[in-house]
């Protein structure tokens, strides 16, 4: 199975190859797309080959070519638009402050669009006031930076990045999370004072030890004048 | 008489509070060597805030090695005049002050300055001072406890990676710096544990404090002539004021040299293999996942190794010809790296991870101690900042060296021979001149007893390695009439 990214149109050859050392002899070879049958535009003693324009994305999809004779043995090429990288894990930002997405592609989209999720619904982020709040960035070509600024606890949710490209768009999601500044110092503090709770017994057990030893001193001293 | 009893003797107490100066040491090397490293895992989100690029962050981690080992003569300089302990704890305070306002940096470049230059600079104060105490509180058992103390390093890495990355999914990288630099507060703890130690009235205070009363008097006539060793070696020379703070007289000394030439040409091969072996293993079509994994192979045999080869070092066989293990140790490291492109698929790989592991234990269990047993444990305090400004620029320019003949070449290969050529170079260095310098010292030494009738004089490790010899493993004779006393005095009290 092979995966294809295509951004803009273009023509495509895939080539079916069968192995000399296979068991197959003189297969029929069919390539399919669903359930529609393609007619190979070439053909050699062990390769199959079809040739497509892709011109929209309607066109995309999965193409398989079938070997048929005493097994059947099959490979599928999947055509779609280019994923776009998103961010898996929920980006942790802090109130007040700024929360960075970046959508990185490895193609050229002509057109970069950020959403908000509101529910099931995607609200497009320049349709939202006030307009200081969002900040889009285009880097580069390939790269989309969304930061929002002034951040408040109703900033949490899930946003959507989308890519256009000529055969189609592509989405990435990231989810932002806000956080209170309280939420880290509470393991802060707790640090902090396992630190000093630390540093106090040492130094205490030091000044008794000294102590103990200064009382035998003088313990000693009235052995000697004994 | 009982071992035990040779603690009292006038020299380091190679135990009791000695091994919670070894955790000490443990947790400060850890911080000072792995922090820099499990930083690594903020990096692309950081990049990503600021909108840098991945240069400009890797900057952050060089500001603070140029910083840790830079920094190395002023900690050195400071711990000669207040002692290791004041020292560790401001490391630590400074440290965890870098950090918690890293927290709050809104540019990359006071991003340079929290973490590069505050924190890095509380690490370098918390690196020199632990090694030195070690030297402070062990003579016989040094190795061991430089081998413990030193496996802080890859214990502390495996236990930050993982952590650093929870901290990260749960308070972001401003949340996770905050914590962290309550973390590196842990370094005044470490520091809180060097109880200062040394010739005259600190040595008698432990004594006092640890057992009965023995040759309270005696000893501290016998602290006399060690006192007046020391002001005469100040006043041998003209920098007399300079020289107090760091020793600049270490230049003429043969085994310092040589140990300098030789760690500086080790330093450019060390760590270059270590910050490529991932990428390599990608390289090579290994998956990422697993590749990690030949880091943490890497680690766990550096654990293991680190305290084994103190033993080893310590070992009657081993210790008197120290130098030569270590020479050992650097070449064997090298023969790994230049094995390592016959390497080609992952059984290959994690077998050389782990010999890596094993030779990178050795030669850093050994690092710090050789210096010691050249250089002796008054001068170690000088010996050791110098040694890390000059090792400084080595380290810094190895992995970037590495990184053009990768880049050049497009071939790991290129980089891996590299390294292992300039290790075997320096093992072999190495290894010729401490021959020279054991057969010199022999030389001397028999000189000097042909000048000196006095054979009670008090020794550095500098001289005679056959009579030292005999004395780390029977207790030569100046400790004998102490011990009797001591034992005469324990009877007196028992009586009472």
């Amino acid at each position: 199975e092979k995966n294809i990214s295509l951004a803009s149109p273009a023509k495509i050859e895939l080539t079916c190859k069968l192995d000399e050392n296979s068991n197959l002899k003189n297969p029929q070879v069919t390539w399919k797309r669903g359930s529609e049958t393609i007619s190979h535009t070439s053909k050699t003693q062990n390769s199959w080959t079809i040739q497509l324009t892709i011109s929209k994305s309607s066109e995309m999809g999965s193409y398989t070519c079938i070997l048929k004779a005493e097994k059947e043995v099959s490979a599928t090429f999947n055509l779609h638009v280019p994923k776009i990288d998103g961010r898996e894990k929920p980006i942790i930002a802090y109130e007040g402050d700024i929360a960075v997405m970046v959508c990185k592609t490895e193609y050229n989209p002509w057109a970069w669009t950020w959403y908000m999720a509101n529910g099931t619904e995607l609200v497009p982020i320049d349709k939202i006031l006030p307009m200081d709040k969002f900040k889009i960035k285009r880097p580069s070509i390939s790269v989309n930076r969304l930061e929002i600024l002034k951040l408040t606890r109703e900033d949490c949710g899930v946003y959507w990045c989308e890519a256009a490209f000529e055969l189609g768009g592509s989405k990435a999601r990231f989810e932002l999370r806000v956080l209170s500044i309280v939420a880290p110092l509470k393991p802060f503090i707790a640090i902090v004072a396992e630190v000093a709770i630390f540093v106090t017994t040492i130094v205490l057990y030091e000044v008794y030890s000294k102590r103990k030893a200064k009382g035998g001193e003088k313990e000693f001293d009235q052995i000697e004048q004994l | 008489p009982a071992p035990a009893e040779a603690g009292r003797a006038p020299g380091p107490p190679d135990g009791g509070w000695g091994w919670g100066v070894v955790f000490g040491a443990f947790v400060s090397i850890g911080f000072a060597y792995a922090f820099p490293k499990g930083l690594a895992i903020f990096f692309k989100e950081i990049q990503d805030f600021f909108g840098t690029s991945y240069s400009e962050i890797a900057w952050v981690s060089s500001i603070m090695l140029a910083t840790t080992y830079g920094a190395g003569p002023i900690s050195s300089i400071l711990v000669n005049r207040y002692g290791s302990r004041p020292v560790v704890m401001f490391g630590g305070l400074l440290c965890g002050v870098g950090m918690i306002s890293a927290a709050f940096c809104t540019s990359i470049l006071q991003l340079y300055i929290c973490v590069g230059f505050i924190t890095g600079f509380g690490l370098a104060l918390n690196l020199q001072p632990s090694v030195i105490i070690i030297g402070k509180y062990f003579l016989k058992r040094r190795p061991i406890a430089n081998g413990l103390a030193m496996a802080g390093s890859p214990v502390m890495l495996c236990t930050l990676a993982p952590l650093n990355q929870f901290l990260f999914d749960n308070f972001g990288w401003r949340g996770s710096f905050l914590i962290l630099g309550a973390i590196l507060l842990n370094c005044c703890v470490a520091g809180a544990l060097f109880r200062p130690i040394g010739a005259g009235t600190a040595l008698v205070k432990t004594q006092v404090t640890e057992e009965g009363k023995d040759a309270l008097k005696g000893k501290i006539t016998e602290d006399g002539p060690m006192e007046n060793k020391t002001e005469e070696e100040g006043e041998k020379d003209c920098f007399e004021k300079v020289n107090q703070y760091l020793d600049f007289s270490l230049f003429k000394h043969r085994g310092f040299l040589i140990y300098l030439i030789g760690n500086v040409l080790m330093f450019l091969g060390f760590f270059a293999p270590i910050v490529f072996l991932a990428p390599y293993a990608k390289h090579t079509g290994i998956d990422e996942y697993s590749a990690a994994f030949l880091l943490s192979i890497l680690a766990i045999v550096d654990m293991v190794a680190r305290p084994t080869t103190g033993i080893v070092a310590n070992s009657k066989w081993v210790r008197p010809r120290i130098q030569y293990f270590f020479s050992f140790a650097i070449a064997f490291n090298g023969a790994c790296h230049l094995l390592c492109p016959l390497a080609s698929s992952y059984t290959g790989l994690v077998v050389y991870s782990s010999f890596f592991g094993l030779a990178f234990g050795m030669v850093c269990a050994m690092l710090f101690e050789t210096l010691m047993d050249l250089v002796g444990a008054a001068r170690f305090t000088s010996a050791v900042g110098l040694v890390t400004i000059a090792e400084c620029c080595t380290i810094l320019l190895g992995p970037p060296i590495g990184g053009i003949l990768i880049d050049t070449f497009g071939d790991y290969k290129y980089m891996f021979i590299k390294c292992g050529a300039v290790m075997v170079l320096a093992g072999t260095f190495l290894f010729i001149m401490n021959y020279y310098n054991y057969r010199m010292l022999a030389k001397e030494e028999k000189e000097r007893k042909k000048k000196e009738e006095d054979p009670k004089s008090v020794r550095t490790e500098n001289e005679g390695k056959k009579n030292w010899n005999k004395d780390s493993i029977e207790d030569g004779p100046e400790l004998e009439p102490l011990r009797e006393k001591g034992e005469e005095l324990k009877k007196e009290m028992n009586g009472t």
